[in-house]
């Protein structure tokens, strides 16, 4: 017979010392940091794609930013297994309004008299540091092969694109991605198929 | 679909390296995004009890919207003193836009009573 005497304590919460915890709560905390881990584990990559879509850092970082916030304000109670369809399809959806935004812009610059030149970007040597990095050697082979990757990437429709880093970068399944970009498995497939080919063209000799 | 070949396993590894080589910077404004966004999130579904601290701030905006509605209806009050005369306001108009008028009101010698006072005299004899 187990002696049931031993075990520890009945389990108490540990809000409820201060006299206003409930269960609410508790659930909203336990959401709150499984929605912190979940942003935290795709917007690294979220800003790739984002960075790859607009070509513009400050853009991407905007993107990313109100993806997380609408996701974080609109879906938070969702289960957390649909959160990462429904992150990549806000993030789209930014991007998409983002690239609206910049074209009706560029058309309105064109039309203007005087154009201001573009702000430099301080070259902060502490905000350019890397996270530790591979060999020398290794690490110029890789810097080569990412930027004929991004030029690459940058040179696909943007469905394609989308497709391929949501596959081959976010590791999303068919399914998800189809949820992601808001069309059936069978267009995902195909704008796959023809980001492959076209990289394959571009970046065979590099990549094989 | 068909497992992933050497291309697409070489193009995950160099997008996955460049993943690692995001700068501290970026690293750091997407850290304060997310903390941002969850915080906003959190201030979303605080209970109401909780939003007690908005009391101050929305009491002192409803007093005032109170004290305008009140001035507001106030001046339309009956009880209120009117000009007597049933057009007693459109002549006070015509005489404040009457540029005659305001000159003798800058002059101030007093003139502009008389003015005034033979104008409604004669507004009186014609009616």
């Amino acid at each position: 017979m187990y002696d049931f005497a031993t075990l520890a304590p009945p389990y108490s919460m540990p809000a409820a010392l201060h006299g206003e915890a409930t269960l609410t709560d508790l659930s909203a905390q336990a959401r709150s940091r499984a929605l912190n881990q979940f942003l935290a584990s795709v917007e690294l990559k979220a800003f790739k794609i984002a960075q790859a879509a607009l070509r513009h850092e400050d853009d991407a970082l905007d993107a990313v930013q109100d993806a997380m916030l609408q996701l974080a304000r609109a879906y938070a109670e969702r289960p957390a297994e649909e959160w990462k369809p429904l992150f990549y399809r806000i993030l789209e959806n930014r991007i998409r309004d983002m690239q609206r935004r910049r074209t009706v812009r560029g058309r309105v610059i064109a039309w203007l008299p005087f154009r201001g030149e573009e702000d430099d970007e301080d070259d902060d040597p502490i905000a350019q540091a890397v996270s530790p990095e591979p060999q020398p050697v290794k690490r110029l082979e890789i810097s080569e092969a990412m930027d004929a990757l991004e030029k690459a990437l940058g040179e696909l429709p943007r469905r394609q694109q989308q497709a391929f880093l949501l596959r081959t970068l976010e590791g999303m399944d068919v399914a998800q991605t189809a949820a992601a970009m808001g069309c059936s498995e069978g267009s995902v497939k195909t704008h796959y198929f023809r980001a492959l080919q076209a990289l394959r063209a571009q970046l065979g000799e590099l990549y094989l | 679909m068909s497992p992933p070949d050497d291309f697409e396993r070489n193009a995950r590894t160099v997008l996955e390296e460049s993943v690692l080589r995001i700068d501290a910077r970026t690293r750091s404004r997407l850290n304060q995004a997310r903390h941002a966004a969850l915080e906003a999130a959190s201030a979303g579904r605080r209970p109401l009890w909780r939003s007690l601290t908005l009391v101050p701030a929305t009491g002192a905006a409803a007093a005032a919207l109170l004290v305008a509605v009140m001035l507001w209806h106030g001046g339309r009050s009956p009880q209120m003193p009117v000009l007597e005369g049933p057009h007693a306001s459109a002549e006070d108009i015509d005489l404040l836009a009457d540029s005659e008028g305001l000159e003798l009101m800058e002059n101030s010698d007093g003139s502009f009573y008389e003015w005034a006072a033979a104008q409604a005299d004669t507004g009186e004899s014609e009616g």
